[in-house]
């Protein structure tokens, strides 16, 4: 791991390959004289197999750790922080090995530059960055350590830097002399030093416990939070600047025929195909104005045919199909292990569309020239910001900056580009920097969707509850297919099968099974949502599992260990769950447990909620009539959630826990209430009276406990959204004994 | 001209009286804390302080702030170290932060009228929308302000 050797094998970009060395099999490193005189040093990682191929360079440099003259530390994350704590956990990480002042260390999120660039791009997704960069960011720590400490001898005119020692309070300390330089005054003469060193990097940590991983860090972004200077996309001001709302077509699909004058006390209208841009001097008039603008569209054949039942219609066709159905996974003889099955049951799920709704609506800022255009936004993929904005003006990458700020939320939504678009376009018709703010009606009305599922599983089970035979057929749309059409070979896409495949952890034991898919083309857009497939191939799984042990006249959580015997790392995780939970096969009297479990971004997680229902009764007095109108209705209420997550290794307990608590959340408000609707081409849900988010009120106390595997590093962000559903549906049916297939299970407050 | 008093600081604004205040604090007068999200007073994310009470300025006309005493997250302590700021960072509540100036607003005012409220009595008065899930750690943290051990 810390032996340090040229590069060989891997192709090497031209540029600063002398100041480069090679990190083990994982990462690179440079240095470089920041501007301002501070020590700056860059990491890479080798891009994998995978970008290989494709061609990516290795080698480019894509954080950097600046070392500022006021001995403050500045580090350019290479990561969105939308809340999930990246910015914090990656400087972690390298003070691991960097010693350094936390409450001097800022930390930014890396704009648009190749030098960023990991395998995946510049795309922050898929639970990966902390799994990514962990190793890199180690290397990098102890990569500054050694020079900063070679620089320190230098000064000091000893022969050697052994037994000096880097400090948390940016100081390099001769333990011998008592004497002490700061980092900053050894950043000039450490930039100097050449790379590759003439020996390798030894890493502090080398077998012995970790010493800040795996702390409970308080993150450096909060007290930002706290006190309303920190910047989100929606916040950014540049001089100059005019503030735009816009009006996307009323119809999916449909474009601008006409467009009005600029109403008073507006700008300007700015026609951008798919929507309109209003122009005010503040996003208020802007987004009033826009909302009543009398745009005509040209709206493509059918499309106002689109809707939430015609997926559906169209979704049941796919799932009758009995040919020319791709197979994703087969395992073992289907037919003839059913045959010895004594028991089979078919089980037919479904889950709606889901819209993103993070706090903060889109929002970019965007400068055009000529030659040269900046923009400003809450991004999750800078690179395709990038790429959005050269396409458009005709100008290559390399004349396009992309700053990214903090996201307010994202979970998927601020991987895509309309918005972005959207402000390249009115800034270039402006002059002027324009920030575009969609409304939230917008925001929630073009959306890119979690794309509805049907799943069936006809499973067959033996007298022991042995899994003979499941057979299950996942009927929705691609979003890879989505955003590049043609893209999928074979209309089978993988990805979309997340948790329901053995390869993408499906895991309980099963005598023989096959899996095949059906896409879905609706007309409806779909993007990635928190968690992705996962989010409704868990529901399926787990509540057929759940179905299972019912059949089979087994309690749900021996049921599971049953199935799991094989399987001791996932074993231990439903277990710690359970334990966690006090479990017991008799519940607390009005309350009944129910539990999922689900293996997806290289972690595993299990939860056990326990649910209870509330009667309340709303009496309303009819004004003209005096007559009493009394309802009363039943609601749901989960009280408390027990979590387990295996991720490897917590970097920091604390943002583990927060994300679990955060998963929770966003798993009980789609499981309870999510549900966008169509008809006619358009969103039924425009804002949060109708799309219900969970409140304080119906938050459960989320109990967590984190297992240490030592198992390779895991994702967190969107590990705790899947279990949450069909956990509340196992847990629903036990407490009424009706057993809900279709989500959401409640509809209504 | 309307004149208004935001965080001690008296400014004068060119625009229609009925101009919701929330574009005028973050797009005029640029004091960005006070954060959009819905429009239709259902989130709260937009919530400031009039007089002592706390308002959604997504829909509070400049007319109607006009001549009352406006709080923004800005202007709530001089240093960002109010109680409920320190116990905000005590408790680590804050994932994205976006919802978090209303937020801490809101949980302001729960404590002026009721120092040590209940879990119950927290979940009545904080009604404001966090898509990240904060909740637990907002609950944490008003019952740590209230603690006063912070």
């Amino acid at each position: 791991m810390n032996q340090i050797t040229p590069p060989a094998a891997l192709p090497q970009p031209a540029v600063e390959a002398a100041n480069r060395v090679r990190l083990g099999r994982r990462g690179f490193l440079s240095t470089a004289l920041a501007a301002g005189g501070g020590l700056a040093l860059g990491v890479s990682v080798v891009p994998s197999s995978r970008a290989l191929a494709a061609g990516t360079p290795a080698g480019t440099v894509n954080t950097w750790i600046v070392i500022n003259t006021d001995n403050s530390i500045s580090m350019i994350v290479p990561g969105a922080e939308m809340g999930q704590g990246i910015i914090s956990g990656l400087p972690q990480i390298l003070s691991e090995e960097l010693p350094l002042d936390w409450t001097k260390l800022s930390t930014t999120s890396a704009p648009f530059g190749a030098a960023y660039s990991g395998p995946f791009g510049q795309v922050t997704g898929g639970s990966f960055t902390v799994r990514l960069w962990f190793q890199p960011m180690l290397m990098a720590g102890a990569t500054v350590r050694t020079l900063l400490l070679q620089a320190a001898a230098t000064q000091w005119g000893l022969g050697s830097a052994a037994g000096l020692v880097a400090q948390p309070n940016n100081t390099v300390l001769n333990p011998a002399t008592g004497l002490s330089l700061t980092y900053a005054a050894l950043a000039a003469t450490a930039a100097a030093i050449p790379l590759p060193l003439a020996t390798a990097p030894t890493l502090l940590s080398a077998g012995k416990p970790y010493k800040n991983i795996g702390a409970r860090v308080k993150r450096p972004d909060l007290p930002s939070k706290v006190n309303g200077t920190a910047i989100f996309g929606i916040d950014v001001r540049v001089p100059g600047m005019v503030f735009a709302a816009v009006k996307n077509a009323t119809v999916f699909g449909a474009t601008v025929a006409t467009v009005p004058a600029a109403p008073a006390g507006t700008l300007a209208v700015v026609n951008l195909g798919d929507a309109v841009a209003v122009v005010a001097t503040d996003t208020g008039t802007a987004m009033k104005a826009a909302k009543s603008l009398a745009v005509t569209w040209t709206v493509p054949a059918g499309a106002t045919a689109i809707s939430s039942s015609a997926a559906t219609s169209a979704a049941t066709k796919l799932m009758a199909a009995t040919t020319g159905v791709p197979v994703a996974e087969t395992l073992g003889n289907l037919t003839t292990s059913m045959a010895s099955a004594t028991k089979t049951l078919t089980l037919s799920y479904a889950t709606p569309y889901l819209a993103h709704a993070a706090m903060e609506v889109v929002s970019c800022t965007a400068s055009v020239t000529p030659t040269s255009c900046e923009i400003w936004a809450a991004t999750q993929a800078p690179d395709w910001v990038a790429g959005t904005a050269a396409a458009i003006l005709g100008l290559p990458t390399s004349a396009i900056k992309v700053n990214v700020t903090l996201s307010g939320g994202g979970f998927g939504r601020k991987i895509e580009q309309d918005y972005i678009a959207h402000a390249v376009k009115t800034a270039k018709a402006m002059g002027k920097p324009v920030k575009v703010t969609w409304s939230r009606e917008e925001d929630f009305g073009h959306d890119r969707y979690r794309p509805m599922a049907q799943s069936k599983i006809v499973a067959g089970i033996n007298a022991n509850g042995d899994i003979m035979g499941w057979n299950n057929r996942v009927v929705t749309a691609s979003v890879s297919d989505a955003h590049w059409p043609g893209s999928v070979a074979n209309n089978l896409d993988i990805s979309a099968l997340d948790g329901a495949l053995g390869s993408s952890g499906l895991v309980y034991a099963m005598a023989a099974r096959k899996v095949d898919y059906q896409m879905l083309r609706a007309g409806i857009p779909v993007g990635w949502w928190r968690s992705v497939g996962h989010s409704y191939n868990c529901f399926a799984v787990e509540s057929a599992i759940d179905e299972l042990a019912l059949a089979a006249g087994k309690d749900p959580l021996a049921y599971r260990r049953q199935l799991l015997a094989g399987q001791p790392r996932h074993l231990a995780v439903l277990n710690a769950a359970a334990a966690l939970a006090g479990y017991s096969t008799t519940p607390p009297a009005g309350t009944a447990y129910g539990m999922a479990l689900s293996d997806g971004f290289g972690s595993i997680v299990a939860l056990v909620l326990q649910v209870t229902q509330i009667t309340t009764t709303t009496s309303t007095t009819n004004a003209t009539t005096g007559v009493v109108t009394t309802t009363t209705k039943v609601t749901p209420k989960v009280l408390n959630v027990w979590a387990a997550i295996d991720c490897g290794l917590a970097v920091n307990p604390d943002s583990v826990e927060a994300q679990v608590q955060g998963g929770v959340v966003m798993g009980l408000s789609s499981a309870m209430w999510g549900n966008m609707t169509f008809s006619g081409g358009s969103a039924g849900s425009k804002n949060f009276d109708t799309y219900k988010l969970a409140r304080m009120r119906d938050m459960p106390v989320v109990t967590t406990t984190i297992i240490n595997s030592g198992a390779a590093i895991g994702g967190v962000g969107e590990t705790m959204v899947p279990p949450m559903a069909p956990a509340l549906a196992n847990a629903f049916a036990k407490l009424t004994g009706t057993r809900k297939r279709s989500l959401p299970l409640y509809s209504g407050g | 001209m309307t004149t208004l008093n935001v965080n001690g600081v008296s400014y004068t604004v060119n625009v229609p009286g009925t101009t919701p205040l929330l574009w005028v604090l973050r797009d005029i007068i640029g004091l960005t804390g006070t954060k959009y999200g819905c429009g239709i007073e259902e989130c709260s994310a937009c919530t400031v302080m009039k007089d002592g009470s706390p308002e959604k300025s997504c829909v509070l006309t400049v007319a109607d702030a006009s001549g009352s005493k406006i709080v923004t997250i800005e202007g709530l302590s001089p240093t960002g170290t109010h109680i409920v700021q320190r116990a905000w960072i005590a408790a680590q509540v804050p994932q994205c932060g976006y919802c978090q100036s209303g937020m801490i607003l809101k949980a302001v005012q729960l404590l002026k009228g009721n120092p040590n409220p209940t879990d119950a009595q927290i979940d009545a008065a904080m009604s404001n929308i966090c898509a990240c899930g904060t909740y637990q750690r907002v609950r944490a943290a008003i019952h740590l302000a209230a603690s006063g051990a912070v």
